[in-house]
């Protein structure tokens, strides 16, 4: 099959149309007014605002270690858990798969209260540990049927060989089923940072007093409005990861040229 | 994978760096809990310079979990919660606050009584208000046909389509109550659901129903009239003065925002510290310009600027007798409330 | 040797299983228990009743699940039909602009959701963006008013879980091994015939994780409505809310959100067998 160029179009569309309210947010950090629904002109006061507020930079690291630590938590969980599904024997098996899957189908609020509830139960204090095994559990369900999914699709013939070929157990699941499964453990892990970077309604239940993240210091400008601030933060967020990407691409490119 | 590897520790490094910003004052942490936004940064700042107490700003979004996680920390953790008033009320009642020490609040007496002797705290023991929100409604004049002096032409139908409200159904039952020659506070079921009744004959002016950015709604003419929260009402005027802001002929409904001390607070000391700088009467004036709400402190009404003014302040005809508050109603009655609000909420297709 | 594999296997379940167990288990334990006590003022009385799921059945509240299903199956397929020939087309094409499109469907998540939904409604609002471009190319002469109805509603529903539909299938298309597309081509088989019977069987876990992703967050997700749709969709995400935030009836609340488990559960399994049929 070749490519055409032609097989470009429809990706483009639906990307473009993906970053349109985003740069639309992008612009508006820039005007002077509060309310989004007029334009009072060029501004940088929001950008001056947010470098001002420490503790909104400070929910923005809570929430980057938090997200990144219980995808990473998720995943080694949930991958192993996929693999060993098929041959483990432990009882009730079906049943505990199912039940790691029932966080996405409760609603949030009552999942954020019956966490409280049963936290405070345990005796756990509340703060980052708290958050993190909270995160974790409905980071679990995306990793675990994305790993499914892609274990379901797998050529086990590939497997098979390095092993007739005379490769280890261990060495077989390095060089071959794990690369395989990466593409799955990529996209699910991908997807519970994002649900856990955008969580506020369990986190804000489930938190203590000396953590806050950045979703709930959005969400929680109920009184009074929510302020650009967060979006220059947001912009700047978006520019960075831009950045990096293209810088990695470029080293890549460079390094691909000297070898 | 490890590039993936690459970005995740990378991710960390950064999530670590900037996580480490806080750390205890020299006198100690003020654990400050209630919504984002209630004050200007420089006030928190200067608070933190001047007395060595480090603030610890932690939010909540509804007043149902601020009393959800105060209640699983058994009235500790937090040194002083700001909140709305009925959900004091019960609070006070489950034994979480703390009475207050008013020989560490010298400036007391700046207060607006109106304000004060309310129902969630008859005796001024346990709480200092912050803020207080009036029912309004606002509209745009040149869309509008008629003149707005109450509720009740909210349901004329020269407005179809075009009425945002907020999405409180105590407020917005509330109003149809008001329309009836009832209280907010009725408990009968039977004025309740003939509130609802009513309600529902409002459904085809009703365009959106929402608590965030109403005002956006107002100035862009998505709706030409509103019933909205006052720091909302202050920022639809500041944007357009030209919209029209009207106090219901029906009655008014407002609400308070108050601090209180928990019962157990770690440091109430440095809470009652707080307090009482908020109360100084040209910072308390900055507060309120920010909030955009009606300022509780009668001593900082005269430094209020002339922009603001007409937003942060009552005018003088409005006392204790022609206003009322929302407070907490019987399981039945709040039942009643929310099935009526549900159906209505149903017919604004 | 076979004994050894099983232990291993049963040693990298082991994590799940006890993690499930504690911690998933546990609070649902504790949200079926109170979903049957009574309520009492702000919290509950340890009174059992089978009232709060009577309670379901009353007509005001049992439209609510009817509106959420409908509005879940409307954004399920409008997801399947955008999102998986994105996912697949953007798989099939040479890994460089594959992976490019893949980051691109990333990065935007570092954008609140709040945030990206504003976006939107500074789009969409009367005299807004997609307006005035409208009414400067001469096509409209007034507002449109798309705010605040159902289409804008479904547009923010698919907005928020055309990733999910994206990454499945393209993880699962990623490894799709064109050469068996090429085979039944060359056997004569046309686009149709060659994309029915080889790539869409290939590519159905990713698919069917795809919907499961998609629909089951559809069914209780409730702030899109609230914001594009200004609320006047009912929803039980919202009648949940409402439940516990503002009537503080906390066992009505459990029991509405067992019900929403219950039905969620059943779909999807429905929707399952049905697939695996095929």
């Amino acid at each position: 099959m070749k490519f055409r160029k032609r097989s470009l179009i429809y990706p483009i569309v639906m990307t473009v149309l993906t970053y349109l309210p985003i740069l639309v947010v992008a612009v508006y950090s820039f005007n002077e007014s509060k309310l989004s629904s007029k334009w009072d002109g060029f501004s940088l006061k929001w950008y001056a605002e947010l470098f001002r507020d420490d503790s909104i930079l400070e929910a923005l690291g809570n929430s980057v270690f938090l997200g990144v630590t219980s995808s990473v938590l998720a995943a080694v969980i949930a991958t192993s858990a996929a693999l060993g599904m098929a041959r483990s024997k432990l009882p009730l098996k079906q049943w505990v798969e199912k039940l790691a899957l029932l966080p996405l189908i409760i609603p949030e609020i009552v999942l954020g209260m019956v966490f409280l509830a049963f936290f405070s139960l345990l005796g756990l204090p509340f703060g980052m540990l708290t958050l993190i095994i909270a995160h974790t559990a409905f980071c679990i369900p995306y990793i675990y049927t994305e790993v499914a999914a892609c274990l379901d699709s797998l050529d086990y013939s590939a497997i098979e060989a390095a092993r007739d070929l005379g490769a280890g157990r261990l060495t077989a699941f390095f060089t071959v089923t794990l690369p395989m499964l990466s593409p799955a453990v990529i996209s699910g892990m991908f997807l519970s940072f994002a649900m856990s970077f955008d969580d506020v309604i369990i986190s804000i239940f489930v938190t203590g007093v000396s953590v806050n993240t950045l979703p709930i210091k959005v969400y929680t400008q109920i009184k009074t409005g929510l302020s650009p601030k967060i979006n220059a933060l947001c912009t700047i967020m978006l520019a960075v990861s831009v950045f990096c990407l293209a810088l990695a691409g470029i080293i890549k490119k460079i390094h691909q040229n000297h070898s | 994978m490890k590039k993936l590897a690459l970005i995740l520790a990378a991710l960390m490094a950064a999530g670590t760096l900037t996580s480490c910003g806080g750390g205890a004052g020299e006198n100690g942490t003020l654990n400050l809990f209630t919504w984002e936004g209630m004050f200007p940064e420089e006030v928190l700042t200067e608070f933190e310079e001047t007395t060595g107490i480090d603030i610890n700003y932690v939010n909540f979004d509804y007043d149902e979990t601020m009393l959800m996680k105060l209640q699983a920390a058994n009235g500790g953790d937090y040194d002083l919660i700001i909140a709305d008033d009925y959900i004091i009320e019960t609070a006070i009642a489950e034994g979480l606050v703390q009475k207050l020490d008013k020989s560490k609040i010298p400036s007391i007496g700046n207060v607006n009584p109106l304000y004060q002797g309310q129902f969630y705290d008859p005796t001024d023991e346990y709480t200092v208000p912050y803020g207080a929100g009036v029912q309004t409604i606002v509209y745009n004049p040149a869309n509008v046909g008629i003149d707005i002096t109450g509720y009740a032409d909210l349901w004329d139908a020269s407005l179809a389509d075009s009425v945002g409200i907020i999405s409180n159904y105590r407020v917005i039952n509330g109003m149809a109550l008001k329309v009836l020659g009832k209280s907010y506070n009725t408990t009968e079921t039977a004025d309740i659901a003939a509130a609802g009744a009513k309600l529902n004959e409002l459904a085809p002016n009703i365009r959106l129903i929402k608590d965030d950015y109403i005002q956006d709604d107002l100035v862009s003419g998505e709706i030409n009239a509103a019933v909205m929260y006052t720091s909302q009402v202050t920022m639809a005027k500041l944007t357009d003065p030209s919209l029209e802001v009207v106090y219901p002929k029906e009655g008014i409904g407002f609400g308070i925002m108050a601090m209180f001390v928990p019962s157990k607070a770690p440091n109430a000391d440095a809470a009652h510290k707080f307090i009482e700088f908020i109360l100084d009467p040209e910072r308390g004036a900055k507060c309120y310009e920010y909030l955009g709400y009606y300022c509780t402190a009668t001593a900082s009404e005269p430094y209020i600027t002339e922009e603001y003014r007409e937003f942060l302040t009552l005018p003088a005809e409005f006392s204790k007798d022609n206003m009322e508050m929302i407070e907490n109603i019987t399981p039945e009655a709040d039942d009643a409330h929310i099935a009526a609000w549900s159906e209505f909420k149903g017919l604004c297709e | 040797m076979n004994r050894k594999k099983q232990r291993t296997a049963n040693l990298a379940v082991l994590p799940m299983y006890l993690f499930s167990l504690v911690f998933v288990a546990g609070p649902l334990v504790y949200m079926l228990v109170l979903s049957f006590m009574t309520r009492d003022g702000f919290g509950f009385q340890n009174a059992f009743t089978l009232e709060n799921y009577a309670k379901i059945f009353d007509e005001v509240y049992f439209a609510t699940f009817l509106e959420s299903l409908k509005l879940a199956v409307i954004s399920t397929a409008a997801v399947i039909l955008l999102g998986y020939p994105f996912g697949l087309g953007a798989a099939l094409l040479p890994t460089k602009y594959a992976r490019f499109f893949r980051t691109a469907q990333m990065i935007p998540y570092f954008v609140n959701s709040l945030l990206r939904l504003c976006g939107w409604i500074i789009i969409f609002r009367a005299n807004g963006l997609l307006d005035k471009v409208l009414m400067a190319a001469g096509i409209t002469d007034e507002p449109l008013k798309l705010l605040y109805t159902y289409p804008a509603v479904v547009v923010g529903m698919i907005y928020v879980l055309l990733p999910f539909m994206f990454l499945s299938v393209y993880q699962v298309a990623e490894k799709l091994d064109l050469t068996l597309v090429e085979a039944a081509r060359d056997l004569g088989a046309g686009k149709v015939r060659a994309f029915l019977s080889v790539t869409l069987p290939l590519t159905m876990p990713g698919l069917k994780t795809g919907i499961v992703l998609t629909f089951i967050p559809s069914m209780g997700l409730f702030f899109i409505a609230s914001i594009l749709g200004g609320n006047k969709v009912v929803l039980i995400g919202s009648l949940i809310e409402e439940q516990l935030m503002r009537a503080h009836n906390q066992p009505f609340a459990a029991a509405l959100s067992v019900a929403l488990m219950l039905l969620t559960g059943v779909v999807c399994g429905i929707l399952m067998k049905k697939r695996r049929d095929v």
